[in-house]
């Protein structure tokens, strides 16, 4: 990585981020004239149905695909810079599987209700947090390999719940969770801002003020306890804060696979891995990800809404393909 | 070399599960002076390093940095006094050279504090002693294995420490290299305590040597003291002779061959 090509990189990709915004801000079934949009936005709009799609639609529907990719990217980043495994992912704490679960539970039990669903995919992550968390800290495991194992542990027995429970009961259900659990945004409103906003935002600056330690923690525990860092307390610290970003994420907007594994690798290309431009450049990318993402998810099919798990996943497997055929070149 | 004492340590011992890992010791390390431990695999060398870096407890005694019990420092004033070069598989090789070192500054630096330009003349300074300034921007992963001890030396310059522990620092490099580095380290003006497996090297390079053997203490001198035939073949199970090494006189080992014993 030369340093002088940084500073561009770091300004191509903020122009990226705004013309992004503006970009998916006008892309959907109706497409409104930039002078409209300029009119609705200073708050001179003509027409209410315009105002209403703006402001009730498109807006919160960006800002939640943007702060939920953002947060994602995050997580991952932070999971595996911690972990010094670049296949760590955001959902290695059984968060999904929880989610799945109280997602199922939701669908099953209280189908009429538009908070159940959420509310319950949110408890059922931390139940899933919970639970690794418990099984690692009681058994005096220490190094994140354990956690791993425990979440994996965790995940297949939320897993074989969630099928026992689809199993006995309704098959509309089961259709509901398996949508859900491919992700969308078409939930979106300005609420769950309120909610996911600040877990990223703590977790961001967190991440920026303990740029340095977490640089030392990538390399051994031993290393990073000679330069001063209180290792076991942080990383504990940042798997909590991630395992909650991720939770409030997936309570909204289902499980958008690939994000957290991919979006840290392709940072870490353009801006190196040291921790500050990692962390901030994940934020940046995923959010700029995600809202391309759902505008795919708008407008490919003409009549209907694609799940955005399906482009996350191809993206995430041609990424992959992509990155392996350069590794062998 | 001064007579003050940069790191003591009384009846310094280790039990793991009912087994002694390092029977009672004391010794003091003086300052600039060249500490060596050596004793064959599972003898404790690492153990006690772990022990004077205050990575782990020790079941009985203390160690004393500057005169200070090691318990008493917070974590941030011991990692201005004492670095470790450790010997794990390191995998944090995206990193380029000047980020590596300027980790070193970790405890130094308040948490919202950047880097200053003094510490980025710092950083040049460093990196003209370990001859990488043309390297700088390079990718960790990009370097030999010399460089990268040499860029890892660097960081622990950063560090500002005075007292380095080093546990088997010529592991993974060339002869060239190994001399490269412990000249290196040799000129700088720091007290050092290294674990070797050359005892070539050690004889070469430290002021005194430490023989552990199973956890206890066979013998603590110069070179020209602990490394003499008998104990030598005994401790390792080899025969050994001991002659004096033509370049610097120091005592030179030669182990009998297998087709031999």
């Amino acid at each position: 990585m030369k340093s002088a090509q940084l500073p561009q990189r770091w300004l191509l990709l903020f122009l990226l981020a705004l013309g992004s915004f503006l970009f998916c801000l006008n892309t959907g079934s109706v497409s409104l004239q930039w002078q409209e949009l300029w009119w609705c936005f200073t708050g001179k709009c003509t027409d209410p149905m315009q105002w209403q799609l703006l402001w009730q639609l498109r807006l919160p529907r960006l800002l939640l695909g943007f702060v939920a990719g953002a947060g994602l990217a995050l997580s991952g980043a932070l999971l595996q810079h911690l972990s010094r495994n670049p296949l760590a992912d955001p959902y290695l704490f059984g968060v999904i599987a929880g989610a799945g679960l109280g997602a199922t539970v939701a669908s099953l039990y209280f189908p009429a209700s538009l908070i159940a669903l959420p509310l319950a995919a949110f408890v059922g992550a931390l139940l899933a947090i919970a639970l690794v968390l418990a099984l690692a800290l009681l058994a005096r495991w220490q190094q994140l390999d354990h956690f791993i194992l425990a979440g994996v542990a965790v995940s297949f027995l939320f897993s074989a719940a969630t099928a026992l429970l689809l199993y006995q009961h309704d098959p509309f259900a089961a259709n509901r969770v398996m949508f859900w659990l491919m992700g969308s945004l078409s939930r979106a409103s300005y609420q769950p801002l309120w909610f996911i906003l600040p877990c990223l935002l703590l977790c961001l600056l967190l991440s920026v003020l303990f740029r340095r330690q977490l640089d030392a923690m990538l390399w051994s525990d031993q290393t990073a306890l000679s330069l001063g860092v209180p290792v076991q307390p942080l990383r504990l610290l940042f798997l909590l804060l991630t395992a909650a970003l991720t939770a409030s994420i997936v309570a909204y907007c289902g499980g958008i696979g690939f994000v957290g594994l991919m979006v840290p690798h392709l940072v870490r290309m353009l801006l190196g891995s040291q921790a500050l431009s990692l962390f901030v450049g994940s934020c940046l990318c995923g959010g700029i990800f995600l809202i391309w993402v759902d505008a795919g998810a708008r407008t490919l099919m003409p009549s209907q809404e694609l799940p955005l798990g399906v482009i996350t996943s191809a993206c995430g497997s041609l990424f992959f393909l992509l990155l392996l055929s350069r590794r062998r070149g | 070399m001064s007579t003050e004492t940069v790191l003591g340590c009384q009846q310094l011992s280790f039990c793991w599960q009912g087994d002694w890992t390092l029977e009672p010791l004391s010794f003091e390390l003086c300052a600039g002076e060249r500490l060596g431990v050596i004793g064959p695999n599972g003898a404790g060398k690492s153990t006690l390093l772990k022990l004077l870096a205050g990575l782990c407890l020790p079941s009985s005694g203390t160690v004393l940095l500057q005169g200070k019990a090691l318990t008493q420092y917070s974590r941030t004033e011991k990692a201005r006094q004492l670095a470790l070069l450790s010997q794990e598989n390191e995998q944090a090789q995206a990193m380029t050279v000047a980020e590596l070192m300027l980790l070193g500054l970790l405890p130094h630096k308040k948490l919202w504090q950047a880097n200053s330009q003094a510490d980025l003349n710092l950083l040049q300074q460093c990196l003209d002693q370990v001859g990488l300034s043309h390297k700088q921007h390079q990718l960790l992963s990009s370097l030999s294995g010399g460089e990268l001890q040499r860029a890892q030396l660097g960081r622990v310059l950063m560090q500002g420490a005075k007292l380095i522990l080093l546990d088997e620092p010529t592991n993974h490099l060339d002869i060239q290299y190994q001399h490269l580095l412990l000249q290196l380290i040799a000129s700088l003006p720091l007290s050092l305590i290294a674990s070797f497996h050359d005892l070539n090297l050690a004889a070469s390079y430290c002021d005194r040597l430490l023989l552990l053997h199973q956890g206890k203490v066979m013998a603590l001198g110069t070179p020209q003291q602990v490394l003499t035939a008998p104990l030598i073949s005994a401790v390792f199970g080899r025969p050994c002779l001991v002659d004096e090494n033509p370049f610097d006189g120091k005592p030179r080992l030669t182990f009998a061959p297998g087709v031999c014993a």
